[in-house]
């Protein structure tokens, strides 16, 4: 692995979609932070020095930086994105404002949610689809990040029903794209609401999240799929790490 | 290696995994592993290391893209095994 491949088209409906998303992005990212900080309430604690660290890690060094998170609600890219970032901010840097894998049939299956998200740096799709759609999404992801976008990925695969990180949900796909991009860093964020004690659609409104960032750069000494599911596992381990810290700060 | 005998091996390594009996019973080499035997996509990665074991192969990951039936899975373990 090493060289990141992607069809001439595949490139340019890219570039498309992400110069599309920028100049319309004075309206929909302020908007976006308007539902998220404002119509649902949601807080973060210690806000700025999250927003100051990914600022820091991102511009420390111009290595590929894949974002990989647990997964507790259907608005977790989006609160991720308002944690790491202002909307001035985004818009300057607009790089820096992470692109998404939602699953089609929860995101894009009208084509007003089509174009929605397509407008948000999304590229849809189907869960436990078919195997070659998933290869081009991850292709394209590698790509993004080789050019020196980020991306928001949950090595989970779904969101975890037990509210806590499942590290045997372990999907291999993270691994891949770490493994296809040369020097990739990955970014493992933990996020979680205060009031986030069952499996829910959405967070409960005006609820307060804690975010912690942690820096990861996997090896593997392993081979093919192995070797991918290995840096996937290195992951999910980390994330899980940052949950019990979470907790046993709680106790 | 025969595609017989890859095919018998294939199957014996997804029956475990399978949560739709009746399709494995009249499996064949059109049988789709995630809508017709009911496979968690998840534990596809499980069974392509299965494979790897089974038949002493390695599986890149971009060949895993190509794998949607079990014939899909036979092609690609005879071309390697051979």
């Amino acid at each position: 692995m090493g060289a990141v491949e992607l069809t001439l088209r595949g490139r340019a409906s890219l570039v498309l979609q992400r110069e599309i998303g920028r100049l319309l992005g004075p309206i929909w990212i302020p908007i976006v932070a308007f539902l998220v900080r404002v119509a649902f309430g949601w807080r973060f604690a210690d806000l700025q020095t999250t927003r100051e660290t990914y600022k820091r890690l991102r511009s420390a060094s111009s290595s590929p930086l894949l974002i990989c998170a647990n997964h507790l609600t259907m608005v977790d890219s989006a609160l991720i994105a308002v944690a790491l970032g202002g909307p001035g901010w985004y818009i300057g840097r607009f790089a820096s404002l992470p692109w998404n894998t939602p699953a089609r049939e929860s995101f894009a299956s009208t084509w007003y949610s089509k174009a929605l998200v397509y407008l948000m740096k999304c590229i849809p799709v189907s869960r436990g689809g078919d195997r070659r759609e998933i290869g081009e999404v991850l292709s394209r992801i590698s790509w993004l990040l080789s050019v020196g976008e980020t991306a928001l990925i949950f090595p989970e695969g779904g969101r975890s029903r037990t509210t806590r990180v499942d590290t045997a949900a372990v999907t291999y796909g993270v691994g891949r794209i770490v493994r296809a991009v040369p020097d990739c860093r990955v970014l493992c964020v933990y996020l979680r609401g205060e009031h986030q004690a069952d499996y829910t659609t959405l967070p409960q409104r005006g609820d307060r999240f804690h975010v912690s960032l942690r820096s990861l750069e996997p090896k593997t000494t392993k081979r093919g799929l192995r070797a991918s599911l290995d840096i996937s596992q290195q992951i999910l381990s980390q994330l899980e790490e940052m949950e019990n810290e979470y907790f046993d700060d709680r106790k | 290696m025969t595609e017989d005998d890859a095919l018998e091996r294939v199957v014996k390594i997804l029956t475990p995994h399978v949560r739709n009996e009746e399709a494995l019973a009249n499996v064949s080499a059109e049988t789709n592993i995630l809508d017709d035997l009911k496979v968690n996509s998840a534990r596809l990665v499980d069974v392509v290391l299965a494979f790897e074991d089974e038949f002493d192969i390695e599986i890149p990951d971009e060949d895993v893209d190509s794998v949607n039936t079990v014939g899909d899975c036979v092609k690609l373990i005879v071309g390697k095994a051979n």
